[in-house]
């Protein structure tokens, strides 16, 4: 039991239930049936377990409770993000009143005491819910605080700000196991990777977006990183690093695709962007062959929609002006049925034709 | 890899705190010892905020900085350059010589292919800049809003009765009119890479302020020649924060702002604005005086 965690415990009572509906079909197929005795065993180790399981991590026991967590999932993401505009508004409304030593306590303060809530919640919150509230509000305070600080004291903009609020924001998704401080975190060490890379190049780090092969790096270190390092114990942390690695990746090439003249070569415009579609291809193409090597379905789907992004970015530079709107869109419609058609292929043979495993 | 909520907490609020340490030490630091510079800024060269969307639930008072670039007009084009304060420009000091001082890689020459390719993809670098308060820069601009009044009278005695005349005239006058005592006397005067130098070259700091700010090379056209030349195109800070205790000044004078005798809102005041050790404004005095 130490050792589940709460998605351990979440697939196990799954796996109970279904055995539960199995075994009842079975017996009215008249296939096998259990003895009283026996019946009454395995009810009780089920029972036995599934309490454990609700007592430990407020796992959902049947569909309707998983139907509504759900909802509180959804309601608990927007709770968490209006309460984060609640604080920083709140304070907006009244900082200018306070004389600044106050207005530092005040930033200090909040930051400190929601981390301590937060941290106090977490242990009484099986569910994550609360727990996923009271972080985001703690890492909109400590925002708040540091940029509040830069402008109570008129301190130069620095991307380093951006290396603390990561590392609390990483310190509370791995330690509260909450992927919406995960994506905080990630979304961080991409604009500080970033401007960081920009420097390099002698820009002005704000600067750093109008370059977009400034995010290359970042993606490719958010991509390999859940190689590197374990990640079987966080559920759904290796997806997350995996699926912004390919967006940070594939964005900014899908942008020079389409403006040569945002790109560090100094190539003709028009190069420079047959350069990146050919790569936006050839790389979505093998994240898709990649995904399905390593099984990893979120590579798959991401590099598939990728893929389509490209082929119909080009249909629509090809074909929008010179054809007829109706064919255009029968073009279209076309593509994606001979699309449906590969993966169906690639379903029946379980990926097979891709190289996986079988 | 799961931490105990000991191990949490710790780690936490010593990121928190040390974090605000850092931040403060840096604040410290910059308001030690002798000021860099100190300013004494009006409301021509501060602007209060405007009440507007979001900017009404905000209950600091943050001032902006407006700063001016005199820049070359280009002959036969009518109107003045540098009006415009906070939007930056292009100045003639700022030439490809002082953008490879600034370390700027000018080797190429700006008529090639390669060349208008490699400058129009250089973006913005942060560098120091000098901004000067009332010296020979805004009397030079000052000087050009009189030599352009001069030229558009003549014009109108030229062609007497005409409309477009009569109508340049007026505006010129207006343009004038501000010059005097409306637009910021604050110019954005050399740029460099060495706090020394810099400060052994402009010596008065009641005058003269040096402060981080971005340059870009860009190509322009001279009689149908690229030419390369730099564009100041903004400063670090523009915005000043207004301590709690100066707030009642500024949000009497917002309440109070009337009109001047061109229908420009004027709400006079004067500010000390100290640069520190890293270059950070604050504000060390503030009132409002009488237009």
């Amino acid at each position: 039991m130490d050792n589940l965690t709460r998605t351990d415990a979440q697939k196990r009572a799954d796996d109970i239930r279904v055995f539960r509906r199995e075994l009842e079909r079975l017996e009215d197929d008249r296939v096998m049936s259990l003895t009283m005795q026996q019946r009454g065993v395995l009810t009780e180790h089920h029972e036995h377990l599934l309490s454990q399981f609700i007592q430990a991590y407020d796992i959902d026991r049947d569909v309707q409770a998983k139907q509504l967590s759900l909802g509180m999932r959804i309601a608990s993401f927007l709770g968490a993000l209006a309460l984060a505009a609640s604080v920083f508004f709140l304070f907006y409304q009244f900082w200018g009143l306070l004389a600044t030593p106050w207005q530092v306590a005040t930033l200090q303060m909040s930051a400190l005491a929601t981390f301590v809530v937060t941290v106090w919640i977490q242990h009484r919150d099986d569910s994550g819910y609360f727990a996923k509230l009271a972080a985001m509000v703690t890492f909109a305070c400590f925002v708040l605080n540091i940029s509040m600080l830069g402008q109570i004291f008129n301190i130069t903009p620095s991307d380093k700000a951006l290396i603390p609020w990561a590392g609390l924001a990483f310190l509370l998704a791995y330690t509260c196991d909450l992927r919406l401080l995960l994506a905080m975190g990630i979304l961080c060490m991409i604009a500080y990777i970033s401007a960081r890379v920009g420097t390099w190049s002698g820009l002005y780090w704000i600067d750093f977006g109008r370059r977009p092969e400034n995010f290359i790096p970042a993606a490719v270190v958010l991509f390999l990183f859940p190689q590197f390092i374990d990640h079987a114990r966080f559920t759904g942390f290796a997806v997350i690093y995996r699926v912004f690695g390919l967006l940070t990746l594939f964005l900014p090439v899908l942008l020079l695709a389409n403006w040569g003249a945002g790109s560090y070569l100094e190539l003709d415009s028009g190069i420079v962007e047959g350069l990146y579609q050919m790569i936006g291809f050839a790389g979505s193409a093998g994240t898709v062959w990649l995904g399905a090597r390593r099984r990893w379905s979120e590579v798959v789907n991401t590099g598939m929609v990728l893929f389509v992004i490209f082929l119909y970015t080009k249909f629509f530079d090809w074909w929008w002006e010179i054809m007829p709107k109706y064919l255009f869109f029968l073009v279209l419609g076309l593509a994606a049925i001979l699309l449906l058609l590969v993966l169906r292929r690639l379903r029946t043979t379980n990926y097979r034709l891709l190289g996986a495993a079988p | 890899m799961k931490w105990s909520r000991t191990r949490t907490l710790v780690a936490g609020l010593a990121l928190i705190l040390a974090t605000n340490a850092v931040a403060l030490i840096g604040v410290a630091y910059n308001r030690s010892g002798e000021p860099e510079s100190a300013l004494k800024l009006t409301q021509r060269e501060l602007q209060l905020p405007y009440e507007w969307g979001l900017r009404k639930e905000n209950s600091g008072i943050s001032l902006a900085l407006r700063w001016r670039v005199l820049a070359e007009v280009p002959k036969g084009r009518y109107g003045m350059a540098g009006n415009y304060a906070g939007f930056g420009g292009a100045p003639n000091w700022l030439d490809k010589t002082k953008l490879a001082t600034l370390g700027f890689d000018v080797l190429e020459p700006e008529d090639t292919r390669l060349g208008r390719m490699r400058y129009s993809k250089i973006l913005p670098k942060e560098v120091l800049l000098v901004l000067e308060l009332d010296g020979p820069t805004y009397r030079t601009a000052l000087g050009q809003a009189q030599e352009d009044l001069q030229k558009e009278e003549a014009l109108l005695k030229a062609n007497p009765g005409q409309k477009e005349f009569e109508e340049r005239v007026k505006n010129t006058k207006r343009r004038l009119h501000q010059e005097e005592h409306q637009y910021s006397r604050l110019f954005v005067i050399d740029a460099g890479l060495d706090m020394t130098s810099l400060r052994t070259k402009y010596p008065d700091r009641s005058h003269y302020a040096i402060v981080h700010g971005q340059i870009q090379p860009h190509i322009i056209e001279t009689n149908h020649k690229p030419k390369l030349a730099g564009y100041v195109s903004g400063l670090s800070i523009t915005q000043i924060n207004v301590p709690a205790r100066y707030r009642g000044i500024f949000e009497s004078l917002q309440k109070s702002t009337q009109a001047n005798a061109y229908g420009v809102a004027v709400s006079p005041f004067e500010v000390s604005v100290v640069y520190g050790n890293r270059l950070e404004p604050w504000i060390t005095e503030a009132r409002g005086t009488k237009d």
